[in-house]
């Protein structure tokens, strides 16, 4: 059996197990390690990903549920880093170890897609799943509050 | 399709490069480490310690030696040595140092860094800006002390030229290096004390920071590992040809226990060509362990049995003055206590690393604290010697004291082995939250008097915890008496003092977890202080006060002074004593740890069990703070997971076995649960730098329980307080 995914914007075809979850097909087959493991049954957010639009958790998608469908991993989120998230992430400081935050930001990405003017409750709903044991979340909250205002004014 | 992001021969094009630079006419500076850091005397064929180059084109790398794991030391070393070197920081970029005596103690735990390496570091990077002035002077036959340098240029006062450092560094290269390069002043400072953004942050939101868990090289191989659950405990027998069935697996590979204090516990691991087959196959295994010594480690019943064993008389370890009489003269006297359960520092990089070992070499891509570990306890494992095992030291993606051991890069090494081929080790979570090195569970008592005049005279404490020694040595069975110093030498100096180890038989691994023992110091002692402070009928916060103004120990008036500067600054911040909501309170505690001293005023609301902590106020005293938006990070950061540790977290133990698993069962704090204020202050920045990874931990524990106790009137004396 095979399959297409199409990974920011690239094609791939696949004949790996369809039960394999997109998460090691991102990581071990196409090397794209910027989508992390952190407990692989959904309850640490660290591997999101966008499919179709919509923030999934890549450890619970398999490859044959993402077959025919569009992923963008952090990797794609912008071309160059200049996604006003990023940005924020940077002006705030957000990261210490930082292994979390692609996952992070990617949960981000797809509240200010559906909600450009979230408030802080609003944002603090959308990431409870998503875990930072470095406790950065203060910044994440304010971060994605200063990347929203930025999409306003753009 | 590009794996451009995870080229690991790009760590060898820089080795290359830094080897290379020399013939290239490149500038290296070397740092001298004192021999107490370096282990040993350097022999003959010592080299000089590269940790800083400059490029002909004025492009400059720095080494750094310490490991990054998330708090920060990669940048703010590095631009300490930027900062004496007179660098442009947008010209310099920093790598992390490989394994290697040269950078000396690369260890990085106990909050020492900064304490050790600051110095050295700016040496190195003053040398480099006196040969590069050096060269300047040569150049326009002018003395060097009417040159001098500022942003990666060297001028002179005497006419309007200039050269920038790339056009210098050929020249300055065959200069003596400065022994006792003249230092900055304070003011001079450019860098240091100043907000400079990390140097790693822009990789990390493109998915480009590569960690030990995203380490790949050709022919990679993905292994999975199950351990054996009970300490001691072995693999009994075990079905490998279900697992062996499964397209794509290489091998079933036993990994029996080694007898290493980094080593591994056991288990069975299988190899194959992607992490999710090795998963699916581990699964398919039928293994039988035998439970051994230990299988009968429960840690509700342990924990009721260290309770018995510090009620009762134990192990006398120190003593002053005398306790009988304070307490026979007392006005007031209180008794309690505290209980701690393990804890699981449940990094969201579970154990991984990248290990290749071939018959002439060993390579290893790990998240690591400790790369010289690895060399030991891999040299160790393979009967090769530590330098002949190649360390690249990765970010780790969080650490906490769990990286310090290398149980988990000594089982890919097993694996490596039995394949013959690179091997990518992954702990599932589970595997991660059940084969720790655990925080020691706790109890303490406390008895303690005070007198006619509201002063605290006597202080009798026992403790009982699996120490972390136990780890090393199974004879330690109880807490030692350098264990103990956290109160015998504690701030407070009250004049009449015992202090007790009661026994308390490791059954598990313990090891260090951020803050260690200070957690369970900070939490009774704080926590008892404000129950004294009630039963004398005087605010804690003048109670406290009263307490280290009354130290008389001459060894300890700088510890005490320090504390009441903390405490006088948390409770400014917080407007301790101001009118609250009703359900609502705010408590405090002080504690020093890790030569740092950290006051916390935690506010909290209570509704029946649900309690919320609205904010939190910090004062810390660590002395000069090297970069103050990093360290308020680190500060925040040990809020969180002291706010976790109080309310929720704790590891237990059936038959042996960790019973947790996963995030649902050990619930590390989420952004609904965080304070929705924090406000972080540092004072007495005149004195030298010291720790700051650690010692935020654990003031917020005992904060936030005498903040219950001041908003409920319950008083919490277990921790965590609501058990998941």
């Amino acid at each position: 059996m095979s399959y297409t995914i199409t990974i920011n914007g690239q094609v791939h075809k696949t004949d790996v197990n369809g039960d394999m979850p997109l998460l090691w097909f991102l990581r071990d087959t196409l090397e794209l390690t910027g989508t992390k493991y952190g407990c692989g049954i959904g309850l640490c957010g660290s591997c999101t990903v966008h499919v179709d639009g919509n923030a999934m958790r890549s450890c619970l998608m398999t490859v044959k549920a993402s077959n025919g469908k569009k992923v963008t991993t952090i990797e794609g989120l912008s071309k160059d880093g200049s996604h006003p998230l990023q940005i924020a992430w940077l002006s705030n400081n957000v990261s210490q170890c930082g292994y979390c935050q692609p996952g992070q930001i990617m949960t981000a990405a797809d509240l200010l897609a559906k909600n450009p003017d979230p408030s802080i409750e609003e944002i603090t709903t959308a990431l409870e799943d998503n875990i930072c044991r470095c406790g950065t979340y203060k910044r994440i909250s304010l971060a994605v509050a200063d990347a929203a205002k930025q999409m306003k004014g753009a | 399709m590009s794996s451009s992001n995870k080229d690991l021969t790009a760590i060898s094009r820089r080795d290359f490069l830094k080897a290379s630079g020399l013939s290239a006419g490149g500038l290296i500076i070397g740092v001298s480490l004192p021999v107490s850091l370096l282990g040993s005397a350097p022999d003959a064929e010592f080299q000089p310690n590269a940790f800083v180059y400059i490029a002909k084109n004025g492009d400059t790398t720095i080494w750094c030696g310490r490991c990054e794991m998330g708090q920060g030391i990669s940048t703010a070393l590095p631009a300490a040595v930027a900062d004496e070197l007179e660098a442009d920081w947008a010209r310099v970029s920093v790598l992390q140092g490989d394994a290697n005596k040269k950078y000396g103690p690369q260890a990085t735990g106990g909050s020492n860094s900064i304490n050790q390496m600051l110095e050295p570091m700016r040496k190195a990077g003053a040398a480099g800006r006196e040969m590069l002035v050096a060269a300047a002077a040569q150049t326009w036959s002018l003395p060097a002390d009417k040159c001098y340098a500022k942003l990666h240029v060297v001028y002179n006062h005497v006419d309007d030229r200039s050269l920038p450092y790339g056009d210098l560094v050929e020249l300055a290269a065959k200069l003596p290096e400065p022994e006792e390069p003249v230092l900055k002043t304070r003011d001079q400072f450019r860098y240091i004390g100043k907000s400079l953004q990390r140097h790693d942050q822009a990789d990390m939101v493109v998915g480009e920071r590569v960690y030990g868990a995203d380490a790949k090289v050709p022919g990679v191989k993905y292994a999975a590992i199950t351990h054996v659950p009970v300490l001691g405990g072995t693999v009994k027998s075990f079905d490998k040809a279900a697992a062996m069935a499964v397209p794509g697996v290489v091998d079933v590979v036993l990994i029996p226990r080694f007898e290493n204090a980094y080593g591994s516990v056991g288990g069975v691991a299988v190899v194959a060509d992607n992490t999710w087959t090795a998963q699916q196959a581990l699964t398919k295994l039928k293994i039988e362990f035998e439970a051994g010594e230990n299988g009968s480690y429960n840690t509700t019943q342990y924990k009721k049995q260290l309770v018995k064993n510090v009620e009762a008389p134990a192990k006398k370890e120190f003593e002053k003055g005398s306790l009988d009489q304070a307490f026979e003269e007392a006005a007031v006297r209180h008794k309690a206590t505290y209980v701690g359960g393990h804890l699981s520092h449940s990094p969201m990089e579970p154990m991984a690393s990248l290990v290749w070992v071939q018959d002439d070499k060993c390579e290893i891509w790990a998240s690591t604290q400790d790369p010289a570990g690895i060399q030991s306890t891999i040299g160790a494992y393979l009967e090769r010697k530590p330098e002949d095992i190649t360390v690249h030291v990765m970010a780790s993606g969080g650490a906490f004291g769990r990286k310090f051991k290398c149980d988990y890069v000594q089982e890919a090494a097993a694996c490596s082995k039995a394949v013959g081929a690179p091997v990518q080790l992954t702990w599932s979570r589970e595997e991660d939250t059940q084969t720790g090195y655990y925080h020691s569970c706790s109890a303490q008592h406390i008895e303690a008097s005070v007198d006619a005049d509201g002063k605290v005279t006597g202080w009798l404490h026992r403790a009982a915890f699996p120490p972390i020694g136990s780890t090393f040595n199974p004879a330690v069975v109880q807490p030692t008496a350098g264990d103990l110093e956290a109160v015998s030498k504690h701030p407070y100096g009250i004049e009449n003092m015992q202090v007790e180890s009661g026994m308390a038989k490791a059954h598990t691994r313990i090891g260090w977890y951020r803050a260690v023992y200070a957690i369970f110091y900070g939490f009774a002692i704080n926590v008892f202080t404000d129950e004294l402070a009630h039963a004398a009928g005087v605010d804690t916060v003048q109670f406290l006060r009263n307490i280290y103004d009354n130290n008389k120990d001459g060894e300890l008036q700088e510890q005490a002074k320090r504390c009441r500067g903390v405490l006088d600054k948390a409770s400014e911040m917080a407007g301790w004593g101001k009118k609250l909501p009703a359900k609502h309170g705010m408590g405090i505690a002080v504690h020093h740890s890790f030569h740092s001293y950290v006051a916390m005023v935690v506010h909290v609301e209570v509704d029946g069990d649900d309690i919320t902590v609205h904010r939190v106020d910090c004062a810390v005293d660590c002395g000069l703070v090297l970069n103050p938006d990093i360290a308020t990070a680190q500060m925040e950061g040990a809020v969180i997971m002291g706010v976790g540790l109080a309310l929720n977290t704790e590891i237990s133990f059936e038959e042996g076995a960790v019973v947790n698993s996963n995030f649902h069962d050990y619930p590390v704090l989420r952004i609904q649960d965080a304070p929705a204020e924090m406000n972080i202050s540092f004072i007495n920045q005149e004195v030298s730098p010291t720790g700051l990874g650690e010692p935020g931990v654990p003031t917020l524990a005992p904060a936030l329980a005498n903040a219950v106790f001041a908003a409920s009137g319950k008083r919490h004396r277990s921790l965590p307080i609501n058990p998941a």
